[in-house]
């Protein structure tokens, strides 16, 4: 899991960390992730594209529906979803 | 998801206590089936072997069977109660579809499908259509599920039988083809997946309540039975939709959340499933101590008297408590541990039926030509053997449900190394004597937030049986054993934490690191029934489950630790004839 130090609520930061994640899952680097495209693209479609919440999940220590990365299929769509569920429950 | 809410709020409280788990519906419907079942298994009668077995030998359909147990009523125990039938406690139905399996799997598996035909409907339908449905099962109506295509099996989002939305919305039309599915043929209603969105992914398909009745031949067509390597009996077979018109109230939940209902219907199924294993179990420990006490050596002594046949049933025996304490933790945990069950499906469908596989080539080895020949009348443990090789492969195979699990190991060890678990429905989901919270299916979760509380509260229950053994409470090689367990354990979830693999390419030595945790998952749940047992339940049968389990991890075992697979064979083999040592048997009073 990649570690981060910087507050992670807002979407932008959201991005960085998850495309970090992403690339990490598909060992190549973040750089060559495109956070507009959808994650099927990279292979990430099956129920495997759920560990990335699960992950999510443990570094914020919050609870998550894992589909919300069904309905919101590009890392910029997953973060802007989730920086508004945070600041929900937040 | 628009799932069904049928009860207000699942119970917080502390299970309660009651002293013996009678159904909340009233009283238990398993020791009725099994008598009717022994009085339908009369020479000549519907659930005789010998019906039964000139039914296989010809492939015909156990249609006989299947009425007597319509007539029983156990279409009903696949009815929540909310939608007017009698199931309200998954450990009953489970029991229930044990009894049948224990006499042939072929009606068991023809019967029961309607239960895993329907439990989308349960989960996410109207309220209104699962009424309906349940009144429909009620008056005897079979019902099939259709994922599986002929060119895509496992892979759920590549199926290709499709649903478009009727001009002006009037309903959809389904045009493709489903084949290699259980009852399709007989059924009076199918739910079928279907892609709604022509770009397929996990929100492109939804799932239908198609009513065959309503069609016509030219809208369907059925197509012809598979020959199959078990369950011969049983249709097997196709379905062609011609652009069949359904109706939108045959929409089940929302249009593309059909991969999301079924992963957590499949939650359930796979959980039900283990009960055709544990009765094929039975059965042929059952089979095996008559053969082996009836059958002698040439100097006349009983083979079951021979030390290495002994071994061979205490182990099997052994094997199946292994399996029933997992099937029995797991079924309790759908109402106790529900959030959990993506972990604890994929456990109980990998572990239970690989197991009950493993105990039967095991028993076949001992029987030698016995198990394989006509010699025990009617070929009964060589239909067993046949039958119960297809449990392992429908509603996801073993191997799918590992792939499951390693999706899911980082979180699993990182819930171990905190211990991260959910004690009140551990404990409820292990007490035998409690009552069961009423099942929300709402709390189904995709991926399991909390990791596995059974594994998790390993440590805790070890630390537990050290506290008794201070007080003689547990012996001393009861705590060595746990320990063991313990650090096995420990050492596995350190090895699961450093499996990093890209999408799609899981490395093969995961799939072991899998079938590690199968184990430990199963003889934990064994160690936690027993911490909360009931009655005076004999030590020496824990103690033979981890013996077995640690032998399978791999674990050095020494001679002395096995020879408490010899008490189970001894009390496999003082049972009544025709009866199995169970883990309920204090419960249901009877080890039939
Ligand atoms: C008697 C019988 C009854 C059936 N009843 C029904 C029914 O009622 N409804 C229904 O929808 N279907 C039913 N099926 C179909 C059954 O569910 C499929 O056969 C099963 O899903 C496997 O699919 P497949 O045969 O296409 O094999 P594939 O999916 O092509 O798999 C081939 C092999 O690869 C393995 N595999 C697949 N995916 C993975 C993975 N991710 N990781 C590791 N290994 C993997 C499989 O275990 C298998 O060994 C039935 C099948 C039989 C034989």
């Amino acid at each position: 899991m990649p570690e981060s130090d910087v507050e992670i609520h807002s979407a932008q930061s959201l991005v960085r960390w998850l495309t970090e994640c992403v690339a990490m899952h598909l060992a190549r680097p973040a750089d060559t992730i495109d956070a507009s495209v959808p994650l099927s693209d990279y292979g990430l479609d099956s129920v495997y594209a759920l560990s990335v919440i699960a992950e999510l999940e443990d570094h914020l220590d919050v609870s998550l529906d894992p589909a919300i990365m069904w309905d919101n299929p590009t890392i910029d769509a997953l973060s802007k979803a989730l920086a508004e569920e945070l600041a929900l429950n937040g | 998801m628009t799932a069904t809410t049928p009860h207000a709020s699942a119970a917080t409280g502390t299970a309660a206590r009651s002293p013996a788990p009678v159904p909340a519906g009233g009283s238990d419907p398993v020791p009725e089936l099994v008598r009717r079942l022994d009085e339908l298994a009369v020479a000549g009668g519907p659930f005789s072997a010998e019906a039964l077995g000139a039914l296989d030998a010809r492939e015909g359909f156990p249609a006989e069977a299947c009425r007597a147990l319509d007539e029983f009523g156990l279409p009903r125990y696949y009815v929540p109660v909310e939608h007017g039938g009698a199931l309200d406690d998954f450990s009953t139905v489970m029991r229930l579809l044990r009894a049948v399996s224990r006499v042939d799997l072929t009606v068991a598996a023809a019967h029961g499908k309607t239960y895993l035909g329907a439990v989308s409907t349960w989960i996410a339908g109207a309220p209104d259509r699962a009424t309906w449905l349940g009144r429909r099962i009620a008056e005897g109506a079979v019902v099939s599920c259709a994922l599986t295509e002929r060119h895509h099996g496992s892979d759920l989002l590549a199926g290709e039988v499709t649903a478009r939305e009727a001009d002006g919305g009037a309903g959809w039309r389904v045009t493709g083809e489903k084949w290699l599915i259980n009852n399709i043929t007989r059924a009076d209603l199918v739910t079928v997946l279907a892609r709604t969105d022509p770009a397929g992914g996990p929100r492109g398909f939804s799932l239908f309540l198609v009513d065959k009745s309503r069609l016509t031949s030219e809208q369907l067509n059925p197509l012809p039975k598979v020959p199959t390597y078990g369950i011969r009996g049983a249709d097997i077979s196709g379905m062609e939709f011609h652009d069949v018109r359904v109706p939108s109230d045959a929409l089940i939940g929302e249009a593309g959340r059909g991969v999301e209902i079924i992963l957590k219907a499949l939650h359930l199924t796979r959980t039900g499933c283990v009960a055709m294993s544990l009765g094929a179990g039975d059965h042929a420990l059952s089979l095996a101590a008559r053969f082996t006490t009836t059958a002698t050596t040439d100097d006349g002594t009983s083979i079951s008297e021979l030390p290495h046949v002994r071994r061979e049933l205490g182990a099997a025996m052994a094997g199946l408590l292994l399996a029933e304490a997992t099937g029995l933790v797991a079924v309790r945990a759908v109402h106790a541990l529900t959030a959990e069950m993506s972990v604890v499906s994929a456990v109980a469908k990998a572990y239970v039926p690989a197991q009950v596989d493993d105990l039967v080539a095991r028993l076949l080895h001992s029987l030698g030509p016995y198990g394989l020949l006509d010699a025990d009348g009617h070929g009964r443990f060589a239909k067993l053997e046949r039958d119960h090789r297809i449990i392992g492969i429908f509603d996801g195979s073993s191997l799918v449900n590992r792939n499951a699990l390693i999706d899911q190991f980082a979180r699993l060890s990182r819930g171990y190394r905190t211990g991260r678990q959910d004690e009140e429905g551990l404990d409820e989901a292990t007490d035998l004597g409690a009552r069961l919270r009423p099942f929300d299916p709402r709390a189904l979760s995709l991926l399991s937030g909390t990791g596995a509380s059974v594994v998790a509260g390993l440590p805790a229950a070890v630390d537990r049986v050290h506290d008794l053994a201070v007080t003689e409470a547990a012996s001393d090689r009861l705590a060595t054993l746990a320990e063991r367990l313990r650090r096995a354990t420990d050492r596995l979830h350190e090895e699961m934490a450093a499996v990093r693999f890209p999408p799609r390419a899981v490395p093969g030595h995961a799939f072991e690191l899998a079938e590690r945790y199968e184990l430990c998952f199963a003889a934990a749940a064994a160690l936690h029934l027993w911490l909360r047992r009931r009655d005076g339940l004999d030590e020496a049968w824990l103690r033979g489950c981890l013996v077995t389990a640690l032998t399978e991890l791999g674990e050095p075992v020494g001679e002395t630790e096995r020879e408490d697979l010899d008490i189970l064979a001894d009390a496999l083999l003082s049972a009544r004839p025709g009866t199995v040592p169970s883990l309920l048997d204090s419960l249901e009073g009877t080890v039939r």
